[in-house]
């Protein structure tokens, strides 16, 4: 359906697109991803024949794009631009109207066949009701529908949209990548689609293209394109990648710019956690450069999940099920060999209580530290831990209210 | 659909009866009163007379003088049809520019059509030139051209030719270059021209007066002259009115939607500075009619061209001959001319219209 062929274009002698091969079928929704500058617009002008590549070619239905005339490319191919502004006082059904012209005969004014086709396309995106309103005067989210609804009135086969919903509501947006991802299924249409976001991205596409530094520097489903190493290289960013529990689609959360990590400091810090109380102190302390171990940790736990996808070295244990001898001694042995050991506002019951036990064990002369807010009940084990947790503040453990306090203390320390 | 259609054939249809009562009234006012019915008549029997076959079929019993008919056909009615013709070309040109700079401040003259065409008649009215002319025989009637027609025509031609040499980037058009090497161009010119007006002396009124504009030397040969410029110009503009109203939608839109923007483009600015030129020659720089009339419609009919540039023509035609019946009638015997009625009646206009738009901004 689409074909592009080692499509290259330069700027003069700056490269902006290099060997850019790729092709999507019918009913496909082809992302195309990238940080700024990767060249995904030109990709796309390309592609519309804006631009006219320095080599390489486009074969859309069988036929080069360079052989198609001005009107018919546009009876095969649509645009949807980021954001269209008019001057001048066209009507929504005017605007879908203009979708019709590369169907016409110069002196050919719009017919019923015309009329049938636009108002159809218009009910589609549910714009009808704003035909006879001013183009100028409709909102950001409606303007970009009637847009679509001219696009569809050309009859494509292949949708281009860049960047269709960055000016847009995050309502708007869902609202409008739903209408594209039924009309590629109704019309069975090409659609290339550049977005920035990666989570609409992820759950709107078939397929991804990520372009960094002009290449393509992946292709395929969302779940291969969309990883922490492509991302990471491509945006230079730390991210987490992960399934929605509740929608199933995955997403990505950026955790910092790569560039905003902190050298390692060279200490080592055991945290004992649990519960979700150390997920932020586990993340805090990865950034500042901390080399990090936790545990003793309950699979499924929350702060396990973190410390996973942060890399951190931890003992673990079975889903709700105790400490065993074996853990214990791992975990003594990380916290020996710990700078300093952390324990983050977590309550205590007979399953973790062993962990306290350990801290008390390694101590000795190195500091530790206690979170602590006295807001919430922490003792579930009828006074047991409450006791080893005074003892361990009695052998000049340093208490810090929050995360924040904790981290500053631990700066101070040599 | 069909609403939209007999909306436009109404509007058409009453500019078009508007105009013919105006063309009929201009010619009947003058100094020696001729009355309305004779005016119509004596153009009738005219036509009736040039047409072999109904001449022995139509009789016209002749109420009127050889003298009022001599006046009416001489005189008034060839400068009647000239202020038609170029009412007609500066506002289908003045339509054209406005779409394709995307600009409703935009018109006629923006690519140094006007101060091309000065410095051509100043040229030829400096040094006396008068000798230079030319005449295209043409088989049944011979079109020649004046010493300062010729000029304008030629110096407008280079103008336009300069500007866009200079503003084109290959084979595009980029609007910004080209308004701005419009302005360059037109000022080079227009020093040149204030040059040759200095040390001209006495022929400086003469300069003075072509420039600003007037219609009192028209006579059947710049008909012969407009008249198929102006219906060359206007049909293919008309043609491409569809194509315009793409444009308006910003170049990259318009080509995914079909449209050959760089031809187009091209085109159609390479016809409206023709024409303009043409217009220039005959009549001089007749300021304002390019620029309100395609406004005024605009807030009368909307922005579709199918319907902006037919009715652009026949309220620029019909606007031009008003004001210039109005300045050889205003204070007589003596004439003013044309291109100061329109600038007054367009400059407050123009205020008119920049104070909507600020309201709009506020």
């Amino acid at each position: 359906m689409l074909d592009i062929e080692r499509i290259s274009f330069n700027y003069g002698t700056a490269k902006v697109l290099e060997g850019i091969t790729f092709r999507a079928g019918r009913g496909e929704c082809i992302g195309i991803i990238g940080p700024n500058g990767s060249g995904k617009s030109t990709l796309l002008k390309t592609l519309s024949k804006v631009l006219r590549p320095s080599s390489g070619r486009v074969v859309l239905c069988d036929k080069e794009l360079e052989r198609y005339s001005s009107k018919e490319l546009a009876r095969h191919m649509a645009v949807v631009p980021q954001d269209t502004n008019i001057d001048f006082d066209f009507t929504c059904l005017e605007v879908v109207l203009m979708g019709r012209n590369p169907h016409m005969g110069r002196f050919e004014l719009e017919g019923k066949r015309e009329l049938d086709i636009a108002g159809e396309c218009m009910i589609l995106t549910s714009t009808w009701h704003l035909r006879e309103r001013p183009f100028s005067e409709v909102s950001g989210g409606e303007r970009q529908r009637v847009i679509i609804a001219r696009a569809l009135a050309q009859e494509p086969a292949v949708l281009l949209l860049d960047e269709p919903v960055s000016h847009l509501d995050i309502n708007h947006q869902i609202e409008i990548l739903d209408l594209v991802e039924r009309l590629k299924g109704q019309r069975g249409l090409v659609v290339m689609i550049v977005l920035h976001d990666l989570n609409l991205a992820a759950r709107y596409c078939d397929r991804l293209m990520l372009l960094y530094e002009n290449k393509i520097l992946a292709t395929g489903s969302p779940a291969e394109v969309l990883t922490h190493e492509y991302i990471g290289q491509a945006f230079r960013a730390n991210v987490v990648i992960r399934k929605h529990p509740l929608t199933g689609f995955l997403y990505v959360t950026l955790l910092n710019a790569l560039e905003a990590q902190e050298p390692a400091t060279g200490k080592a810090v055991h945290v004992v956690c649990g519960a979700g109380t150390g997920t932020r102190l586990l993340f805090t302390l990865r950034s500042r450069g901390y080399n990090v171990t936790a545990g003793v940790l309950n699979v499924l736990d929350s702060d396990y999940d973190a410390a996973v996808q942060l890399s951190i070295k931890t003992v673990s244990e079975a889903p709700f099920s105790p400490i065993t001898p074996e853990s214990y001694a791992r975990a003594l042995d990380m916290m020996m060999r710990a700078d300093a050991i952390v324990i983050s506002d977590v309550p205590f019951g007979w399953g973790n209580l062993k962990n306290l036990q350990a801290v008390i064990e390694a101590s000795g002369s190195k500091p530790v530290m206690l979170v602590e807010n006295q807001n919430e009940e922490r003792d579930f084990t009828g006074g047991e831990a409450a006791r080893m947790l005074e003892r361990i503040k009695a052998s000049g453990a340093i208490i810090v209210k929050d995360d924040e306090a904790l981290i500053e203390a631990l700066g101070r320390q040599r | 659909m069909e609403t939209k259609l007999f909306r436009w054939a109404a509007i058409l249809t009453v500019l078009a009866l508007a105009l013919i009562v105006v063309t009929i009234v201009a010619t009947a006012i003058g100094p020696a009163n001729i009355s309305v019915d004779k005016v119509t008549l004596i153009i009738l029997s005219d036509i009736v007379s040039k047409i072999p076959f109904l001449s022995g079929q139509v009789h016209i019993t002749k109420t009127w003088t050889d003298g009022e008919a001599g006046i009416i056909m001489l005189v008034r009615l060839p400068r009647v049809i000239l202020a038609l013709l170029v009412g007609a070309t500066l506002a289908v040109a003045g339509t054209a520019a406005q779409a394709i700079f995307k600009n409703p401040m935009a018109d006629p003259y923006i690519l140094g059509v006007s101060s091309g065409a000065a410095f051509g008649a100043a040229l030829v009215i400096t040094f006396g030139l008068y000798t230079i002319t030319l005449t295209i025989p043409l088989g049944l009637l011979d079109i020649k051209f004046g010493a300062i027609q010729l000029g304008a025509l030629t110096g407008g031609l280079l103008a336009t030719f300069l500007v866009f040499n200079i503003g084109r980037a290959g084979s595009k058009l980029p609007i910004e270059t080209v308004i701005l090497s419009g302005i360059a161009v037109s000022a080079f010119f227009s020093a040149i021209t204030s040059f040759l007006m200095y040390i001209g002396g006495h022929s400086l009124s003469q300069v003075v007066y072509w420039v600003m504009g007037a219609l009192w030397s028209a006579d059947w040969n710049g008909i012969w002259l407009m008249l198929p410029t102006a219906l060359i110009g206007c049909v293919i503009i008309m043609a491409f009115s569809r194509d315009l109203n793409m444009l308006l939608l910003g170049d990259e839109p318009a080509s995914h939607l079909g449209t050959n923007v760089s031809i187009v483009k091209a085109g159609i600015l390479a016809l409206m500075s023709l024409i303009t030129a043409a217009a220039v020659s005959v009549s001089g720089i007749i300021g304002f009619v390019g620029l309100i009339i395609p406004h005024m419609m605009r807030l009368i009919v909307g922005p579709d061209h199918r319907i902006l540039i037919p009715s652009s023509i026949l309220m620029g035609a019909m606007f031009l001959t008003a004001a210039d019946t109005f300045s050889r009638m205003v204070i007589q015997p003596t004439e003013i001319p044309v291109g100061i009625i329109t600038a007054l009646i367009g400059a407050p206009f123009f205020v008119y219209l920049l104070s909507r738009k600020k309201k709009g901004v506020a």
